[in-house]
């Protein structure tokens, strides 16, 4: 669909089968991801933004086959994953790697870190010479600001900024070219948060890396993507590049986030008031509403919104999927 | 001008742990004037919530014990104070929300009962008053339905009406001062955005003092009139909200402010943002801290007597503990 994509997802979506409720009755599914579609150019960053249950992280995990997709298509350099077999997928995993937001869990306790970083490397680039992949690791803690010395130790003898350096030497180990980063930053201190931040960008320049980065923050978003896909219930409704995502939002919900995000420029003393705010809380994915699933809570919704699902099109350079976007 | 509603002098807050006694607060001073919040930021390990706890008697000992200083509640010093005298203050002088609704709420209880069972031990209201008193509190912290709500179990509520319901708790005796500890870490933006401005209806409806403590600058630029930046235990710059985060005078708060992505400010740029402002190194562990400086090590200004001699706070309104910043003022 898409010129020189290095990834391209094309209507996915998955779905999850819900626990009967007698044993006759129907199986109802959960709708997490619903008709996605985006694309992510090679050494860019695609944000992935929406709030818990919006389906952010199953979208990133579906396309990369780590979660099953109900349908859909993902062509990573032109080559359907979703149709690849067990060993094809393994062999392109390679070129895949994930960040996780937990450095504490995402770390095998029991294994020096030395040998987290180079797992991969035997796992999947076992006809290099043992001494090559030992020079790797090394080059790899010096490209993450760790120290030779620390190879040796244990997962928790680090903290949580340096798990997430270890996570992400980890990730660079087979030399990928996409890496789903998901909220790498949330379970940091805001000072540890600028580091981290700043050295995967340093990393993307140097290695020409594409992220697939997903964050409820909108001021880390902000920083580090160039295009950004906001997600509600398991759909994106706006699509378009930084500059035009915050500073002239389409969406209402896109709008609503921007305005309840805490900025330093709102302050109490100015009187601020928020403007935009949206009531209650997310609908369940499990009984999607009818129309658009933001209707029960937007500021402007209209009749027609209950009724018809309004479709992502293309709108003034992103895309917007609102019948009544903002102007 | 009325007094502090709310005085922390000089507290010290040690724990007893393997390394020997570890000193949590070195000697912290707060004020909370009446109707207003004061917000409390730093990062995780700071002592922030331990001064949450101590302002509520709620250290818990052992391990913990108040050293030293005091805290005076409208005048009255409750550093000491029995357990019986505490108890009374709880709930009908200050009442405190804590960061996890879903932990801090009894699963086996309705909200009803649990928001009734507040005004039924604080206030002289039989069980059926306090019901409908609770049903009234659940519509004023805008729950929608609250006769339905109030029968609903704490697992069958979203997580802002927790935090809602866990408010209705904390404003069912009418405290003069809220203590509000992380109250939206666990909730979405949009939902945090709502509980914010209901804590800002509430403190202006009821004229509640609130401390506010949280490690997001942005929420406490939206919030504080008052802030109070810590770091390793000790209160390195306090002042108004204003001159924190337009003229920071302590490295760190300069640092803390530099290194946050800030949403809006060059939103329309093209191309990429500029790298972010860091913080060398980590917060030392208590246990090793120096006499100097505890920020010495991390500071760009730092020089040989930050590292000899510890800094204590300085100046009026705005306050700051740093020998750098005294010597650029002076």
């Amino acid at each position: 669909m898409t010129d020189g994509a290095l990834l391209d997802v094309q209507g996915l979506s998955v779905r999850f089968a819900m626990p009967r409720r007698s044993p006759f009755g129907e199986r109802l599914h959960l709708e997490a991801v619903r008709d996605v579609s985006f694309s992510l150019r090679p050494g860019r960053t695609l944000g992935l933004v929406g709030e818990s249950g919006s389906g952010k992280t199953t979208t990133a995990m579906a396309a990369i086959r780590l979660k099953p997709a109900h349908a859909g298509a993902v062509l990573f350099e032109g080559i359907d994953l979703l149709g690849l077999d067990a060993e094809e997928m393994r062999q392109r995993r390679r070129h895949l790697q994930v960040i996780f937001q937990d450095p504490y869990s995402s770390l095998n306790p029991r294994q020096r870190v030395g040998a987290i970083v180079r797992e991969p490397l035997d796992l999947m680039v076992a006809d290099e010479p043992a001494s090559r992949r030992d020079d790797r690791v090394r080059e790899l803690f010096g490209l993450v600001g760790l120290r030779l010395d620390q190879m040796a130790l244990f997962p928790h003898q680090f903290s949580g900024g340096q798990r997430q350096r270890i996570s992400i030497a980890r990730a660079l180990a087979t030399r990928p070219r996409l890496i789903v980063c998901d909220e790498p930053v949330s379970a940091l201190d805001v000072a540890i948060q600028a580091q981290i931040l700043n050295l995967l960008r340093r990393l993307q320049e140097s290695h020409g890396l594409s992220y697939l980065f997903i964050s409820h923050d909108l001021g880390v978003v902000q920083f580090i993507c160039d295009d950004i896909a906001v997600m509600y219930l398991g759909q994106i409704v706006e699509h378009a590049d930084r500059p035009a995502l915050f500073s002239r939002p389409r969406h209402p919900y896109t709008a609503a986030l921007l305005a309840a995000a805490p900025s330093l420029a709102r302050r109490k003393s100015a009187g601020y008031v928020r403007e935009a705010v949206v009531r209650g809380d997310p609908p369940s994915p499990v009984n999607i509403p009818h129309g658009c699933a933001f209707a029960s809570r937007c500021p402007h919704t209209q009749p027609r919104c209950r009724e018809e699902r309004p479709l992502l099109r293309a709108d003034a350079g992103g895309a917007v999927a609102c019948h009544y976007p903002l102007g | 001008m009325a007094g502090p509603l709310l005085s922390i002098r000089d507290l010290k807050v040690e724990f007893a742990t393997r390394n020997g006694p570890v000193t949590a607060l070195d000697g912290i001073s707060l004020d909370l004037m009446p109707g207003e919040t004061l917000g409390v930021v730093g990062e995780s390990g700071c002592g922030k919530s331990i001064t949450a706890l101590a302002a509520m008697g709620l250290i818990p000992d052992p391990p913990g014990r108040v050293a030293g200083g005091s805290i005076l509640f409208d005048g009255e010093d409750i550093t000491h104070a029995d357990a019986a005298r505490l108890r009374s203050l709880r709930g009908t002088e200050i009442s405190m929300i804590f960061q996890e609704p879903m932990t801090s709420l009894n699963p086996v209880f309705t909200a009803g009962d649990q928001i009734a069972e507040a005004i039924m031990l604080h206030q002289k209201a039989g069980r059926a008053e306090a019901g409908r008193m609770a049903v009234e509190l659940l519509r004023t912290v805008g729950i929608p339905e609250p006769e339905r709500r109030a029968r609903s179990y704490p697992h069958e509520l979203s997580g802002g009406m927790r935090q809602r319901v866990m408010i209705a708790m904390a404003i069912s005796c009418r405290p003069r001062v809220l203590i509000a500890d992380e109250p939206t870490t666990a909730l979405d933006v949009t939902v945090q955005a709502q509980i914010f401005d209901l804590m800002r209806d509430i403190q202006q409806e009821f004229g509640v003092a609130i401390m506010l403590i949280s490690h997001d600058m942005g929420a406490i630029a939206e919030m504080a009139d008052q802030v109070a930046v810590m770091y390793a235990g000790r209160v390195v710059e306090t002042g108004s909200a204003d001159a924190i985060l337009d003229d920071p005078l302590h490295p760190y708060t300069r640092a803390l402010i530099g290194c946050i992505p800030v949403l809006g400010k060059a939103a329309g740029l093209e191309g990429r943002m500029p790298p972010l402002a860091e913080i060398p190194g980590i917060v030392p562990p208590l246990h090793l801290l120096g006499r100097g400086c505890a920020f010495a090590d991390r500071c760009p200004l730092a020089f040989d007597r930050c590292r000899a001699e510890r800094p204590v706070l300085e100046g009026r309104p705005h306050r700051v503990a740093c020998f750098a910043a005294e010597m650029e003022a002076a």
